[in-house]
């Protein structure tokens, strides 16, 4: 247990709302708070930049690279949704109507990359597809199901179905079939055979807001996270739905990754990545924090607040601080800051996720590798 | 004395410590707005319960938070007339020039003497322990600093008096 966890750390920026990696992960984009999407690639032990993207007008809120056709969308608070591609050495946009009336939240690719989802401000959630003939991206969608924003939206393995949460604290699952785009199976599954925008399921378990929704690798299994700082876990959606709360002692998370069938990092407000993991009999549980907390020693500096209160008194108030409450410890982990988005990286021979980066409200995105923690789960 | 200040001040950092988990929230009922959902109260989804923490009736703390901000008002111990004029002079002092202290709303909430608001932009630009000690140092702070000016007053009073009465003599 020696070996620390976070494996690189970088400083990009001030803050930092999301990020995504290319296919091959030699380059990063991100956007830095702004209106800008950043790439930058690691070229000769440094990373430089090498574009820096700007159509939106607001802020960026999510970003997705397709893996296998390399090709990033955005969306921004502005709602819009763009799609780039990469022509030569440059990233031409294209614009996709999102036909929404407020911000856009969060996106991501379906398994397939023949459509992607956003979820909005607008209480909806949009399904966007490519239509060749009209050399254009459609999108359609699913009004009147969300009572509130929609916060974070999950692609199930079988490119059909989709999870989203939202402010409202529920949990849903959608059929996004689309004729044209998605072939009916021949496959016995009743996923293939739901309607465009119909509601799979609803789960209301929080009392809450609810963020982060991810499917298992095998899509068995919904995770997602509360503001209650709660974590659930859902077994077989679809037909007979078996839920698990975890109640956390720390502050609440904001999004999930799960690594394997069995284990799930959790990333929020603590600045720390938890591991939660099944065991045999599939209960869930908190396992550890990934990151060893240092124990920063308390220091005795006023906050740059105290010392503009100070100067504003018009005498130094410093000396009087006496010692009726004691400062917060500034916490030694590699983040500083909320962590927002957690992406996965490297995958392992068994399929289980080895590596992954997370990146904050401070600016940093840091590589975390799991290949020393895996076996504390066991 | 000190003690229970000091379990007072202790449950406004925990509280805070837990409250203070913002994020960026555009508005959901105006387009291409962002503004602090706890001021507007527009969509009542988006807020949480507030926290209402009592010293004693006079002194008490009240902590508002919704998905982008916070707002914490309290109201400051005034067991006389005088410490009510004073704490009041001081705190329209303080409010007028809010923008130096950047989380001070220009006008506190009614019932209230001074009311902080932070939203999700502060906690982005200021680290989150900071900010809360921030909160924590001013309320132990102004006590002092009202008792202090109180004490001043008198003295003053008495100089002033004993030289005005010396003419009689």
């Amino acid at each position: 247990m020696a070996a620390t966890a976070a494996v690189a750390i970088h400083q990009f920026a001030e803050c930092i709302t999301c990020h995504a990696w290319s296919p091959d992960q030699s380059m990063i984009a991100f956007c830095p708070n702004n209106n800008e999407l950043h790439i930058y690639k690691f070229i000769k032990d440094k990373w430089e930049k090498l574009h820096v993207l700007s159509k939106h007008d607001q802020i960026v809120s999510g970003i997705d690279w397709s893996r296998s056709s390399n090709k990033i969308v955005t969306v921004s608070h502005d709602r819009n949704s763009y799609v780039w591609t990469q022509e030569g050495s440059d990233w031409v946009p294209t614009l996709v109507i999102l036909k929404l009336n407020r911000a856009a939240l969060c996106v991501q690719w379906s398994p397939k990359e023949n459509k992607f989802a956003v979820g909005s401000g607008a209480k909806s959630v949009c399904i966007c597809y490519y239509e060749q003939e009209n050399n254009w991206w459609i999108s359609k969608v699913i009004r009147k199901r969300h009572e509130s924003s929609v916060t974070s939206i999950a692609w199930h393995p079988n490119n059909i179905y989709l999870a989203t949460t939202s402010t409202d604290g529920k949990c849903r699952v959608f059929s996004t079939f689309i004729k044209g785009v998605d072939t009916r199976g021949s496959q016995s599954s009743t996923s293939t055979d739901s309607k465009f925008g119909e509601q799979i399921a609803q789960l209301d378990l929080s009392s809450t807001w609810t963020f982060g929704v991810r499917w298992s690798p095998s899509g068995k299994t919904l995770a997602y996270a509360g503001h209650n700082s709660m974590i659930y876990f859902v077994d077989e959606v679809e037909s007979a739905p078996a839920a698990q709360n975890l109640t956390l002692r720390d502050l609440p998370l904001r999004d999930v990754l799960f690594v394997s069938e069995r284990m799930v990092i959790g990333v929020g407000f603590d600045c720390n990545p938890m591991i939660f993991a099944a065991d045999q009999t599939g209960l869930w549980s908190f396992v550890r924090f990934l990151d060893e907390r240092k124990a920063t020693p308390s220091t005795s500096k006023a906050s740059q607040l105290s010392e503009a209160l100070g100067k504003l008194y018009g005498q130094s108030k410093q000396g009087t601080s006496s010692d009726t409450v004691e400062p917060s410890k500034p916490r030694g982990g590699a983040h500083e800051n909320c962590i927002t988005c957690i992406v996965p990286l490297t995958k392992g021979r068994d399929g289980t996720i080895k590596r992954f980066s997370t990146s904050g409200l401070d600016g940093k995105i840091v590589v975390w590798d799991l290949e020393n923690h895996i076996t504390v789960a066991k | 004395m000190a003690n229970t200040l000091r379990l007072y001040l202790t449950c406004i950092r925990n509280t805070l410590e837990a409250a203070m988990c913002l994020q960026n929230f555009p508005c959901q009922e105006v387009e291409r707005h962002n503004k602090p959902e706890v001021e507007l109260k527009t969509s009542p989804e988006l807020l949480l319960n507030p926290v209402l923490i009592c010293r004693n009736e006079a002194e008490k703390c009240l902590i508002e938070t919704s998905i982008n901000s916070i707002r914490i008002s309290m109201k400051v111990k005034q067991a006389d007339e005088l410490e009510n004029i004073l704490a009041k002079k001081f705190l329209r002092f303080l409010s007028m020039r809010a923008e130096a202290f950047q989380v001070l709303r220009r006008k506190p909430v009614q019932g209230y003497d001074i009311s902080f608001l932070i939203t999700n932009y502060h906690c982005e630009d200021m680290h989150k322990h900071k900010l809360i000690d921030f909160i924590v140092q001013f309320m132990e702070d102004i006590d002092k600093e009202i008792s202090e000016l109180k004490l001043s007053v008198n003295t003053r009073g008495r100089l002033v008096a004993t030289e005005f009465l010396k003419q009689f003599i």
